[in-house]
């Protein structure tokens, strides 16, 4: 039996990926490769850091060195440290309006579209990533008398280091895994967020991320503090030129949710096929806080990311809803983690994927529940989609219960695009292709209608784009 | 613009029968393939390697289990050489105590059911150990012919440090029920393996039962042609301190198969730990399967732990439908409810609720005269801690 794509090459490729041009590279080509004591000194010295933060990238640094790489999830093998360009700094300063940045970099976030939606207050506050440093900043003027901060880490190092030093390391601690260890030896950029208490931030705060040199090791950290009873909600877009050779993604993302508070982190990661995103995510919930995480993964070569929630305080509640999708070449290997620590707390974990084209998606999940907490409810679903014979899909849900005044429900479904459904629509004067999205649009709807409109039609059409070529 | 090259997922669509996958080790009777555990592997990470009595080490050992049976006419037991073993075609050992155990049993023993032959009673074989101190190993193999129908028991009963493989290799369109119960001493620990070999269109039911002693079974899966189907139903009682692990792996390895997985345990006492992987592989070749899996634990006191993981892997998208469901939580509220309304005192609802949460996997086990044991056994193992008044027992 041929398959779609063999029987149709033509259409291979086309229209795959549309951010994948690539700027005049001028600080990338000078910046040094490999990693060295040397060139995490170089990175903190460059920022001016305090000596505890040097300490502490020297802990990561010998931590990652010690720790092996993980061989239970994706093939990492094609990672070569020692060619990474550590840090590149576009430009010497942050920019407070767009005209002030750089020609090219401007260009790109025009291209993005990220400019027009804060003149059209999509957003609250945005900030853009490019490289090593974000270029651009800025927040409407009555958030910002609220108290409420959201600057770029670094700025918030020299700026609040008492809320910074007080909560940096706590979530994630330097040498969680080996790729949070590199994250804190050469961590640069991200965002810092902190809503004060009661404060709503009824619109999302929006940073952008961009590599674009060669080669580039990404390592943005970001850390939330939504103070009680405060509500904010985040959202990070990501996208890379295509190159021959591979970069790195390895973000640490750090969030507090005090009692009663609400956070909710949404991801559109559509990172080119060469590069590995490699983030380590976690927050902790007070009593009666909540932390949503909306977690879309479309681009990269290689993705493991499986955020988590620790609920710590009664009544505290997690959720996440993870959506993947892997086309030719791409492993997505996403799922979610939720840790039961406190009793009457609550998570659910709906995950939808799609693999096409030989692509592999894999939910890797773990729900624990302590001892001590009780009542605690847990319910996780994941469905796979497979369109068609050469794509491969894979669950690896593990629960560990601890407590027996529980419940805990896990559901796997896999199921291919059935011919059912394919001949109704067609028969309804749909052509295949046409109905085939249209059924992938369905099974991820559930997931789509959570994400703010612009990244929900945004996903719309990245279906669409991932779904051509995909029928004949 | 072009798409980047993927050594990694063209790696992961090969066709031949190596699967990227961390979960399966590479079967072999080397045992330098099977390197001493540290506990850190994905296939030990759960077994508490200190208390398995130095099984591990491979010592030396004549000891023996007694087995005793009674033989229907036609089926014979005799003792085999372990080459004679390998040229039936039992599959190959998985992990460090089936290899251990083919290269130390110095034979095995094989259970032969000649082609065609329908039996109508069980054969049931106990075995049993008299002192922990033994350490024995097992090498079993089960051979039911082409269209032969026959049920298997194996019953291990007393105590020792066991560590045994048995083959279960099913002819072409046979139908086999295979029981396994793990009623040892507290004081037992029995890391075993179920190899069972589905020809085509064969139908088999294997059953893992497990009350007593440590246990760590391995219930492997593989079909020989189209068409096989295989139930796996399991039921298992851990009590305080006791560490029971039952893990599967069905290979989907021709098309037209089918597998359901069915295990239900329950847990009780401090310490309590069960431990349920179920591993399903949906190879290229498999088009046209279904399978299921399910698991659910029955939480009965503080202090028990119950680690539940059903994975699956998937590499063809033309199957029938691949699926599982995992449940661990306490009693049903509603249903203790609803007896407690029909004038049930408590304690009997919670037993009632136990019971029938049991009964179902017990009717499908398919050996009649098993139920009523195992009920009672069920019953027995439930008094140690809801503590009803035994003269009420429920009959099925």
């Amino acid at each position: 039996m041929t398959t779609i794509d063999q029987r149709n090459p033509e259409l291979e490729g086309i229209g795959r990926y549309e951010f994948g041009w690539a700027d005049a590279d001028t600080a990338g080509a000078t910046a040094k490769r490999g990693l060295s004591e040397d060139v995490v000194r170089d990175i903190s010295s460059r920022k001016d850091e305090p000596q505890w933060m040097l300490d502490l990238r020297m802990k990561g640094l010998k931590l990652f060195g010690r720790k092996p790489m993980p061989t239970w999830g994706a093939e990492l093998g094609g990672i070569d440290f020692d060619n990474i360009k550590y840090f590149v700094r576009s430009t010497e300063k942050q920019a407070t309006s767009w005209e002030d940045l750089p020609e090219d970099i401007k260009n790109t976030y025009d291209r993005l579209g990220i400019p027009e939606a804060e003149k059209q207050r999509l957003v609250a506050g945005v900030a853009a990533q490019y490289e090593s440093e974000v270029v651009y900043h800025k927040i409407r003027e009555d958030l910002e008398e609220q108290g409420v901060l959201f600057l770029d880490t670094d700025t918030a190092l020299k700026e609040h280091p008492e809320i910074f030093q007080e909560y940096f390391g706590t979530v994630i601690p330097v040498g969680d895994n080996k790729f949070a260890a590199l994250n804190t030896a050469v961590w640069s950029g991200g965002s810092f967020i902190y809503v004060p208490k009661g404060v709503h931030v009824d619109i999302p705060l929006q940073a952008y991320f961009r590599i674009n040199t060669e080669n580039m090791g990404q390592f943005e950290r970001t850390l939330i503090i939504v103070d009680e009873d405060a509500y904010v909600h985040y959202v990070e877009g990501c996208t890379a030129p295509i190159y021959s050779s591979d970069s790195l993604h390895s973000a640490v993302v750090e969030i507090i949710v005090k009692k009663g508070g609400r956070c909710r982190y949404t991801t559109i990661q559509n990172w080119s096929n060469n590069v590995y995103n490699l983030v380590t995510k976690r927050a902790t919930c007070e009593a009666g806080a909540t932390m949503e995480w909306v977690d879309g993964n479309i681009g990269s070569k290689v993705t493991m990311k499986y955020p988590a929630v620790y609920l710590m305080g009664e009544h505290a509640k997690g959720e996440t809803l993870s959506i993947a999708f892997a086309g030719e070449g791409q492993h997505q290997d996403a799922g979610a983690k939720m840790v039961h620590a406190a009793p009457n707390t609550s998570s659910s974990i709906i995950s939808k994927s799609v693999a096409r084209g030989g692509g592999r998606t894999s939910y890797r999940g773990l729900i624990q529940v302590n001892e001590g907490a009780e009542h605690s409810q847990s319910i996780v679903k994941c469905d796979a989609l497979l369109v068609d014979q050469i794509s491969r899909s894979d669950t690896y849900p593990y629960v560990d219960v601890r407590e027996d005044d529980v419940s805990m429900a896990h559901e796997a479904t896999v199921s291919k695009v059935s011919d059912d459904q394919l001949f109704y629509l067609m028969s309804r004067g749909m052509e295949e292709d046409e109905a085939m999205a249209m059924i992938v649009r369905g099974f991820v709807e559930p997931i789509a209608k959570e994400l703010p409109m612009e990244y929900a039609l945004e996903l719309n059409r990245l279906i669409e784009l991932q779904m051509e070529g995909a029928v004949g | 613009m072009t798409v980047t090259e993927a050594p990694n997922v063209s790696s992961a669509i090969e066709t031949s029968d190596k699967v990227a996958s961390h979960l399966h080790p590479t079967p072999s009777y080397d045992l330098a393939d099977h390197p001493v555990p540290t506990g850190r592997e994905e296939i030990w990470r759960f077994t508490p390697l200190k208390r398995l009595g130095g099984i591990l080490e491979g010592e030396a050992s004549d000891a023996r289990l007694t087995w005793k049976t009674e033989l229907p006419e036609g089926v014979t037991l005799r003792e085999i050489s372990a080459e004679e073993a390998r040229g039936l075609g039992e599959m190959k050992p998985a992990d460090r105590p089936s290899a251990l155990a083919v290269a130390n049993a110095g034979g095995a023993m094989l259970l032969d059911v000649p082609a065609e032959l329908e039996l109508a009673e069980p054969i049931v074989v106990t075995l049993h150990g008299s002192t922990p101190e033994d350490l024995v190993w097992g090498h079993l193999v089960v051979r039911v012919g082409n269209h032969a129908k026959a049920a298997v028991v194996l019953e291990h009963t007393g105590a020792a440090r066991y560590a045994a493989t048995t083959s279960f290799l099913i002819g072409d369109g046979a139908q086999v029920t295979a029981v396994t119960i793990q009623d040892w001493d507290d004081d037992a620990v029995h890391l075993g393996r179920d190899a069972i070999r589905v020809g085509r269109d064969a139908s088999v039911r294997h059953s893992a039962i497990s009350f007593g002693g440590l246990v760590r079974l391995n219930t492997e899966v593989v079909y020989d042609g189209p068409g096989g189907e295989a139930e796996l139903l399991g039921l298992y009682f851990a009590d305080a301190g006791q560490h029971l692990e039952h893990r599967l792996f069905v290979d989907h390895n021709a098309p037209k198969t089918r597998s359901n997985v069915d295990y239900k345990g329950a847990l009780q006492g401090q310490g309590a730990h069960a431990v349920w992987i179920g591993d399903v592989l949906i190879r290229k070749a498999a088009e046209g399967i279904e399978t299921y899996e399910s698991n659910r634990n029955l939480v009965l006191t503080d202090g028990c732990r119950a680690d539940s993981v059903p994975n699956l892997e998937i590499e063809t998208g033309e199957i029938e439908g691949a699926g599982h469901a995992s449940t661990t939580g306490r009693f049903d509220d509603q249903q203790l409810f609803y007896l407690q309304s029909r004038g049930i005192a408590e304690d009997e609802a919670r037993r009632l609720v136990v019971h029938g949460f049991f009964a179902d996997i017990i009717r499908k086990i398919g050996v009649p005269a098993l139920e009523e044991r195992l009920l009672a056994t069920v019953e027995a193992e439930l008094e140690k801690n809801v503590g009803a008044n035994p003269s009420s027992v429920v009959t099925a």
